[in-house]
């Protein structure tokens, strides 16, 4: 066969990549790591300030299972304001 | 061995069955699956042919892998030309068909002709009996695959079918087997429909011999672990595909009310978590289900908790249902969702293609461009749930004006409908978009634009780009077997280095459609999966077939290429807005208004559109109108197609 | 003489995910190649209710395979407790099929024998390959725990419900 021993593909190389216990930021620009407490039921961004309920689907893998909707449209709103107002502005 | 599985040609009009080896360097040319199925389209249907007349050919496979020992081979894949878009008809599906058709000695199933009244294949252990259906059309698909097996009076025989969509040539009819897995784009049930073609059961016990039996069981083993260890597999072993669906809800990458919005906001009865709890409650705390041979187990298993249809049962839903019968109709109900779920299995129906065309004529109804006098007096607007599900009947069966128009598809229903309907056509190629909104996402509206079935996300859509990897992971994952170095970028709203990232998924899934495993278990979802490099081994343990990564690449670019001629032959040109590599001018126009700051006002600019469509054709060797150039076709080996050597 | 342990496999259907993957891999190890109507193990499916459930022998302790056996081919091996099939003896009469309550003797037609589960010789590769413990390999003893813990807990909270009701 002649292939044990061989050089790890890159797929498997990639494996000690792999973080645990953080979820990452929806936002483009943030895309940060954000590590929640451990079993904690929402997180928020640092950067955005976007907010997210979260699950936990094990001890070492939590998800984002949406957006806090009441913080993030705000948030939405205030970022629609600014790009009208900066397309004002090139106008 | 998988390597002796047969070709079986089968002639409905003369009720003519004629069986042939693969060849071996036809093998190393296509492998199997999607890829010989290419081969087989590009040689058998005429150019310019009818796709429901008796000339198109429907050709039904199994990938080289299938039923071997290698982690979820499952995958039929299901071609012809398409009567959704006139180009090439295209759809895989998981399950226990496909193995069971390779255990009953064959790979590839080429149906040609007619036949005069309904009919069934039955095949068994080389044997193929064409068979009468009077008494099985008119059945839904799961009442089809019971009444074969009852009739048979086997319970293992496995069974593609058609339901009524299928029968009625509504033209997104899909073909089923099992509880819900579908073949489900480009219409393959209408062709089999117009075929008279109810179903095709198949039951094999013929060995598939191995060719390093003992070393393939270990590798599978290790194999496996490469493939749950994945955080990715993990959360769909829970949730299934709409976690998909939640996780780009969050950002903004969903389409909403047609293609007004890009997020359903206050989603939260149609969560992928809430439906788990509906799966969990029905079905209790094990309810996950798994294809042939697959240790994901991504299919959810539930009964409709409420409404007219409360008790029944049902499996998913896929993201795509929480898409079209969801955000695109700006409905928020897990019983709407499971319930439209439902009905589409059962009729044999498109979920996507549904979907998007009922809230293409929401939009339409919204807009006065359709009216009540249109609909028969159903209130289609949005966030109308009853009407939404009524529509679904209403395709299904082409009751009234409206039903019947939209099962002829999106672009024969636009010119119908008239005045500006085609501008709000959500659709690549006549094939609508999935459930997904690609204005935030140059490299996936790339994919969207360049996909050879028309707008689609299971053909080049490099899905991991949302992750925000490194770049040098990217390089990493995007510059094996064949070396790259161009630029790269780890931002999704960016266009630099997107066409190669979709030129390599699109090769990519290629070569996992013709090795017939489940795109799961390969770069889709998660950069750690086995891709080019992790797949010699495992043909090889299986299958004795020694190639290396950079063949398999190879031989996915030469599928890819085969597929863009057949494209070309049937009338793409690169920017015709009904038959090109182009998108809807919405894309363009219409800034992201909801979801993550950074994605509200974002829309797709049209001149770096335009300029990743020429790096795109430059990497695959296309011309700037997109036509193969001569040497490209040399060295791909297919300057002889079609060469009818099978 | 009592073995030390005495394992069975034990199925837990409820976990069963329907893959089949248990017998492609059962094929594999035993005949090398894949075919399920060479597998010892086999689960049975009732789809429209999305009900699978592996089947496989039971190593009973007073098999109807053995006593049925008319040559007497079919034996209890108390070291690997299992029911074996001496094939130098057996004369594919199918009495064992015929008599098996839980259709875990099959007859294999291509290779015109009896085929039954033999646990691998201690390690089933069923076992190994199900991932989420569908089919467990445990000590003979100790299968009934998890059953009894369940029921137990079952009769703490009726006993709850119960006394809330006084």
């Amino acid at each position: 066969m002649g292939h044990t021993g061989e050089k790890q593909s890159a797929a498997e190389s990639l494996r000690k990549t792999r973080t645990f216990g953080k979820v990452r930021c929806h936002n483009p620009s943030c895309m940060g790591r954000i590590t929640p407490a451990p079993g904690a039921q929402r997180v928020r961004c640092p950067t955005c300030g976007m907010e997210y309920r979260l699950i936990w689907v094990n001890e070492t893998l939590p998800r984002i299972r949406g957006p806090v909707w009441e913080t993030n449209r705000k948030i939405a709103q205030q970022a629609w304001a600014r790009r009208q107002a900066a397309a004002k502005e090139v106008k | 061995m998988a390597l002796n599985r047969k070709i079986a040609y089968i002639d409905l009009s003369t009720n003519t069955v004629e069986t042939r080896p693969i060849p071996l360097e036809i093998r190393k040319k296509f492998l199997g699956g999607r890829g010989l199925d290419a081969y087989l389209l590009y040689n058998h249907a005429p150019a310019g042919c009818d796709p429901l007349g008796p000339e198109n050919v429907l050709i039904i496979s199994a990938g080289i892998l299938t039923a071997t020992c290698a982690s979820a081979s499952a995958r039929t894949h299901i071609m012809a030309k398409s009567p959704l878009t006139g180009l090439l008809g295209s759809t895989n599906m998981g399950g226990f068909f496909a193995p069971e058709l390779a255990w009953a000695g064959f790979h590839h199933l080429v149906i040609k002709g007619k036949a005069a009244g309904p009919v069934y294949l039955f095949i068994h252990n080389g044997e193929i009996e064409i068979r009468d259906a009077a008494h099985l059309w008119g059945k839904t698909t799961t009442d089809t695959q019971w009444a074969i097996r009852s009739e048979l009076d086997d319970e293992e025989v496995k069974s593609c079918v058609i339901g009524p969509a299928g029968e009625n040539l509504v033209r997104f009819a899909n073909v089923m087997t099992g509880i819900k897995n579908a073949g489900g784009r480009t219409g393959m049930g209408c062709v089999m429909g117009s075929k008279n073609l109810k179903a095709v059961a198949v039951r094999g016990t013929l060995d598939i011999r191995l060719a390093h039996p003992a070393q393939a069981l270990d590798f599978n083993k290790k194999f496996i672990d490469q493939i749950t260890s994945a955080k990715v597999n993990q959360i769909q072993g829970k949730l299934g595909t709409p976690f998909i669906w939640g996780a780009t809800n969050c950002w903004g990458g969903l389409r909403t009310n047609n293609f007004q919005y890009n997020q359903l906001e206050d989603a939260d009865d149609i969560e992928p978590e809430r439906l788990d709890e509906i799966a969990t409650e029905t079905m209790g705390p094990h309810h996950m289900a798994a294809c042939f041979g697959c240790q994901v187990h991504c299919r959810a298993q539930y009964k409709i908790p409420a409404g007219p249809y409360a008790g029944k049962y049902d499996e998913g839903p896929e993201y795509t249902s929480l898409g079209a019968f969801g955000a695109e109709a700006g409905c928020r109900s897990a019983v709407t969702v499971l319930t439209g779920n439902h009905l589409v299995d059962q009729y044999g129906m498109d979920n996507l293609e549904t979907g998007s065309l009922i809230a293409w004529a929401m939009e339409l109804f919204e807009k006065g461009i359709l009216t009540a006098r249109e609909t028969d007096g159903l209130d289609l607007r949005f966030g109308n749930d009853e009407a939404l599900l009524e529509m679904v009947h209403r395709i299904c069966a082409r009751q009234g004006w409206l039903g019947d128009t939209l099962a002829d598809g999106g672009i024969p229903a636009a010119e119908k409908i008239g005045n500006n309907a085609f501008d709000y056509l959500i659709q690549v190629k006549g094939m609508n978009n999935l459930h997904s909104d690609e204005r935030a996402t140059p490299a996936l509206a790339l994919n969207v634009a360049t996909s050879s079935r028309g707008s689609d996300h299971l053909r080049s859509r490099p899905a991991i780009d949302l992750y925000h990897l490194p770049e040098e992971v990217l390089r990493k994952i995007y510059g094996t077997p064949v070396p790259y170095d161009g630029p790269l970028s780890s931002d999704h709203t960016s266009y630099t280095g997107k066409p190669w990232m979709v030129f390599w998924q699109e090769n990519c899934y290629m070569a996992v459609d013709c090795l017939g495993i489940c795109k799961y278990h390969t770069v889709f979802l998660g950069a750690t999966l086995p891709n080019f490099e992790d797949w010699p081994r495992v043909i090889e343990l299986n299958t004795g077939l020694k190639l290396s990564p950079t063949d398999i690449w190879q031989i996915a670019e030469r599928g890819n290429m085969l597929e863009r001629l057949f494209n070309l032959r049937e009338g793409l040109t690169r920017d015709d807005p009904k038959k090109g590599d182009t998108l809807n001018h919405r894309y363009f126009d219409e800034p992201c208004l909801r979801g993550a700051p950074d994605v509200i006002g974002l829309s797709i600019d049209r001149d770096r559109f335009n300029a990743m469509i020429d790096e795109f054709y430059e990497i695959k060797g296309l011309d700037k109108n997109g036509l193969p150039e001569p040497r490209t076709l040399e060295r791909l080996g297919l300057a002889q197609e079609p060469s009818h050597q099978l | 003489m009592q073995p030390a342990t005495m394992k069975v496999l034990k199925i837990d259907f409820e976990k069963c995910t329907g893959c089949r993957l248990c017998e492609l891999v059962c094929a594999v190890h035993h005949d090398g190649v894949s075919n399920p109507a060479r597998s010892r193990i086999r689960v049975v499916k009732w789809e429209s209710e999305g009900l699978y459930i592996p089947m496989a022998c039971q190593q009973c302790q007073d098999a109807p395979c053995m006593q049925g056996c008319p040559v007497g081919a079919i034996t209890h091996n108390w070291e690997q407790n299992r029911v074996e099939v001496d094939y130098g003896l057996c004369i594919g009469c199918r009495t064992c099929v015929a008599v098996c309550p839980f259709g875990a003797m099959h007859f294999n037609t291509i290779d015109r024998k009896v085929i039954k589960c033999d646990l691998c010789n201690g390690d089933p590769q069923c076992v190994r390959f199900c991932e989420v413990k569908a089919v467990t390999f445990v000590d003979a003893g100790d299968e009934s725990l998890a059953r009894q813990r369940t029921a137990a807990r079952r009769l703490h909270t009726a006993e709850g419900k119960a006394a809330a009701l006084l």
